[in-house]
């Protein structure tokens, strides 16, 4: 039987926690919340009894990953397995979740969840599909063997880095969906702004060393279709309220959850840029965030 | 000197180690079939056009097995594969002479004595005092690094140096640097064509070198040569390896690597933990460094033809030609600090940082136990190649960020650096071939050129002060003038064609592709002009892009 630790007391820590239980591991769920008891899992306040457990999924939110991490490294050794299901890169130098886990860390055995997979339907145990990203493959076989069953297949991939930019990639162009939407766009323009979106996407991520493939597989095709079909998705909101007319910080309000895409949208226009990389839709999605209007953007999109 | 390293006990030991790594090559097959189908398959194609009669004959050798392993029983196909493991194996294990050792050590400015007159090399062995004495050598070769703390590991785990690499005189010259350091001598894989070479031939043979045969590209081959390099190492045998893997053909530090030794020491580490007999393996980046490359320009010529891949294994470069060598050791005898060899700090097989006791710490200091890497979920210590694959290619990454730390700036890479920058902005198109056709069109004015360089190893010091590089003693110190002066004198008389040549209205280029070739040295800094191509700053995404010119 396969023991792991899920970190994080929110709803995608809590959907982890169960999905794993549903499989017959034992798990340790760290959380710092009030959470009501739990006869399949094991609930700790305390990082070094999570490590008891070999396998640690981190879930929590992207801002206070590193720290999270510091503390957990002095629990862990090289035998341990850590594997985030956090959304977002470091927003200043581009790092993803893994790097920083690796520098407050000895370990190296590393991997990402991501994946069209909803918090929801792990909760619930409703069939859907997630990945889990690592070079190692003995990573991958512990995520399969903890949360693989009848109602959860598990993909994988070696391109840990390509996972990782994905899923922030994804964050980015929901918004810019939730705008469009909103901003009046017809199926046709939608789907061209997409895939021009996601094409734009991939190149970016080659361009951080990441296979462009991943980002036109499950973990980037797949995550963003799922996320746009969400009402309630927050990137999705934010896009929606800009179109709007509205603020940031507005769109920031009626979201209710930080969404770092507003953050990172303009950084990979940078990076871009300095690497000598047109990215059109990327730039796009800077202006609908500097406040242009709807039109403005998207009836220039294909103009030469 | 320290002789209780186990390189000392080799000759004897020697059966016993390629009885094991026969005994593993042949266990671990399990499809002998394949195997020697895929060496007779590379053999064949390997020796079809050729002309020796000796090489005929194992032609005819080979189609033979390739007609008749259908036909074999498995148990003859089993002890095919023996024999040929046995025959390759006794081909890669090289020889320790502690006499040859004991002299040269004290006497390796004896060993250029004998380059520059290499039939004296013979009465070199049996009167070493006759000899250039060891000070000659001193001031003209700086070594420096943790040695106190290299030398404690030395006694607690295995050592494994991993310099750049840039020249034939590399293992000689690291050798020697080993001995300045009070290390034991390491032993190392060469080509075997560097065998051919008389002179180099006699030191290596006799210093624990092993034969390479990069003709041989089948995958039996490939595996005695990494079992032996594993077994070397569970033994202790303290190791080189260039893990560039051939010489830097551009001038520019080692960016990729090619990581099969380096992956065996992690496999060597894991056996020893998994035997019970845990020895710790401990990582030496280390750089070498020539005011000017033996053979720069050879190198340099075949980068940019882009044929190293075909010509990957190069016979008539400067290192075969006696004149060439004969010039090149009388410059670096003629220059103090001609050459810098620094020993990195030590790193344990998974990126660790190591200390004086040999203890592994990660990136935040906390003590970590190396052998933790090599178990599974329920503790156990397993062998898994996959795994260790990737362990390999993150320390692969570790190392070439040590490489540009430890590189340490000379004159003639500061110059060509600063003339190189003048160069490019003075050609017509901006792209890389363009710019190395301007030959003997660029005058730049000597103060010109002191004041840029003066900035540039401004700019050079800070940078060594947050830790990105190290500046030659002399560079350090001196004025701008002086240090293009230095560099003009280390470029005169050696090259064929002078790299910059003074004039009355200032220095001309007349050989940018030699002055492309020093200047590499400084690309992955970002301070030189970047062409290469490849991961070179990585660590954070922010750095600026680095523009591909002309080349991919």
């Amino acid at each position: 039987m396969s023991q792991v630790a899920i970190v994080g007391g929110g709803p995608w820590g809590i959907a982890l926690a169960r999905a794993a239980a549903r499989t017959g591991a034992s798990v340790i769920h760290y959380t710092r919340r009030e959470t009501k008891e739990s006869r399949l899992v094991e609930l700790t306040s305390s990082l070094e009894t999570a490590a008891r457990a070999k396998l640690i999924v981190l879930a929590v939110p992207s801002q206070v990953a590193r720290e999270v991490a510091r503390g957990l490294g002095d629990h862990v050794d090289g035998s341990h397995m850590i594997v985030h299901g956090v959304r977002g890169l470091d927003p200043e130098g581009l790092q993803t979740i893994s790097d920083i886990v690796r520098e407050e860390t000895p370990v190296r055995r590393l991997g990402a969840l991501g994946g069209p997979v909803q918090a929801a339907e792990l909760h619930h145990g409703t069939a859907s599909a997630i990945v889990v990203g690592s070079p190692y493959p003995e990573v991958i076989r512990a995520v399969t063997s903890g949360f693989s069953g009848p109602w959860l297949r598990v993909f994988s991939t070696n391109d840990l880095r390509g996972l990782e930019w994905a899923s922030a990639l994804v964050g980015c162009v929901s918004l810019g969906v939730g705008f469009a939407e909103s901003a009046g766009a017809g199926p046709g323009l939608l789907a061209a702004l997409i895939a021009r979106a996601m094409h734009d996407a991939g190149r970016i991520a080659a361009l951080a060393g990441a296979e462009e493939q991943t980002i036109y597989g499950l973990g980037g095709y797949g995550d963003l279709l799922a996320s746009i079909a969400l009402e309630k998705r927050p990137e999705v909101v934010v896009g929606r309220v800009l179109a709007q007319g509205r603020s940031v910080a507005e769109a920031i309000a009626e979201a209710e959850l930080r969404v770092e895409a507003i953050e990172l949208i303009p950084r990979l226009c940078d990076f871009a840029r300095s690497h000598g990389l047109k990215a059109p839709a990327f730039d796009g999605l800077a202006r609908m965030l500097e406040g242009q209007p709807g039109e403005d953007i998207l009836g220039r999109f294909f103009q030469v | 000197m320290d002789q209780s390293a186990p390189i000392f006990g080799f000759n004897s030991a020697r059966e016993g180690l390629v009885r094991e790594v026969v005994d593993r090559v042949t266990e671990s097959t399990s499809d002998p079939l394949f195997y020697l189908n895929d060496a007779a398959y590379f053999e064949i194609r390997r020796l079809e056009s050729a002309r020796r009669k000796k090489d005929r004959e194992r032609y005819a050798e080979w189609q033979k097995l390739a007609r008749t392993l259908g036909r074999m029983s498995p148990s003859e196909r089993t002890e095919k594969l023996r024999e040929l493991a046995k025959t390759y194996a006794w081909d890669v294990a090289g020889n320790f002479n502690p006499k040859v050792y004991g002299v040269s050590t004290r006497l390796v400015p004896g060993l250029v004595t004998g380059l520059l007159a290499p039939r004296t090399l013979a009465t070199m062995v049996q009167n070493p005092a006759e000899l250039l004495s060891l000070d000659a050598l001193d001031d003209k070769v700086v070594v420096e690094g943790p040695f106190e703390q290299l030398q404690r590991l030395a006694r607690r785990g295995t050592l494994v140096f991993v310099p750049t690499h840039l020249s034939n005189m590399d293992s000689i010259v690291f050798g020697y640097a080993l001995e300045r350091a009070g290390l034991p001598p390491a032993t190392y894989g060469a080509g075997k064509n560097l065998f051919t070479n008389p002179v180099l031939s006699f030191f290596m043979h006799n210093l624990g070198a092993y034969r390479v045969d990069r003709r041989l590209r089948h995958e039996l081959y490939k595996d005695v040569l990494k079992a032996y390099s594993c077994v070397l190492l569970e033994h202790g045998y303290h190791s080189l390896f260039f893990p560039g893997g051939t010489r830097s053909r551009s001038g520019g530090v080692e960016r990729r690597l090619k990581l099969g030794l380096v992956g065996s020491a992690i496999e060597a580490y894991a056996r020893t933990v998994r035997a019970g007999r845990e020895r710790r393996v401990f990582f030496v980046p280390a750089t070498i460094n020539y005011l000017i490359t033996l053979e720069a320009e050879t190198l340099i010529a075949d980068y940019l033809a882009e044929t190293g891949k075909s010509r990957y294994i190069i016979e008539d470069d400067e290192s075969s030609r006696l004149g060439r060598m004969v010039a090149f050791i009388r410059k670096l005898l003629g220059m103090e600090g001609s050459v810098v060899i620094r020993f990195g700090k030590p790193i344990d097989p998974f990126g660790n940082s190591v200390d004086e006791e040999g203890e592994s710490h990660d990136a935040r200091g906390r003590v970590v136990d190396p052998s933790s890497y090599v178990r599974d979920e329920q503790g156990k210590v397993v062998l898994d190649a996959a795994r260790d694959a990737q362990y390999t290619r993150e320390l692969g990454t570790r190392i070439c960020a040590d490489y540009l730390r430890e590189t340490v700036v000379m004159s003639t890479h500061l110059v060509a650096t600063v003339a190189f920058a003048r160069l490019r902005k003075a050609s017509p198109r901006p792209d890389l071939f363009t710019v190395l056709r301007q030959r003997d069109s660029v005058v730049v004015p000597r103060d010109e050129l002191a004041a840029e360089v003066r900035e540039l190893r401004d700019t050079l010091l800070d940078m060594e002060k947050r830790g990105e590089i190290r500046c030659g003693e002399f560079v350090r110190a001196a004025s701008g003038g002086d240090i293009v002066e230095r560099a003009l004198r280390a470029f005169a008389g050696y090259h064929t064609t002078p790299v910059l040549s003074p004039r009355e209205d200032g220095i001309a280029i007349t050989d940018p592709k030699l002055l492309y070739y020093y200047q590499n040295r400084l690309a992955g800094h970002g301070v030189a002009w970047d062409t290469l191509g490849g991961p070179a700053r990585t660590t954070k995404l922010d750095a600026a892009a680095p523009s591909l010119g002309g080349l991919r």
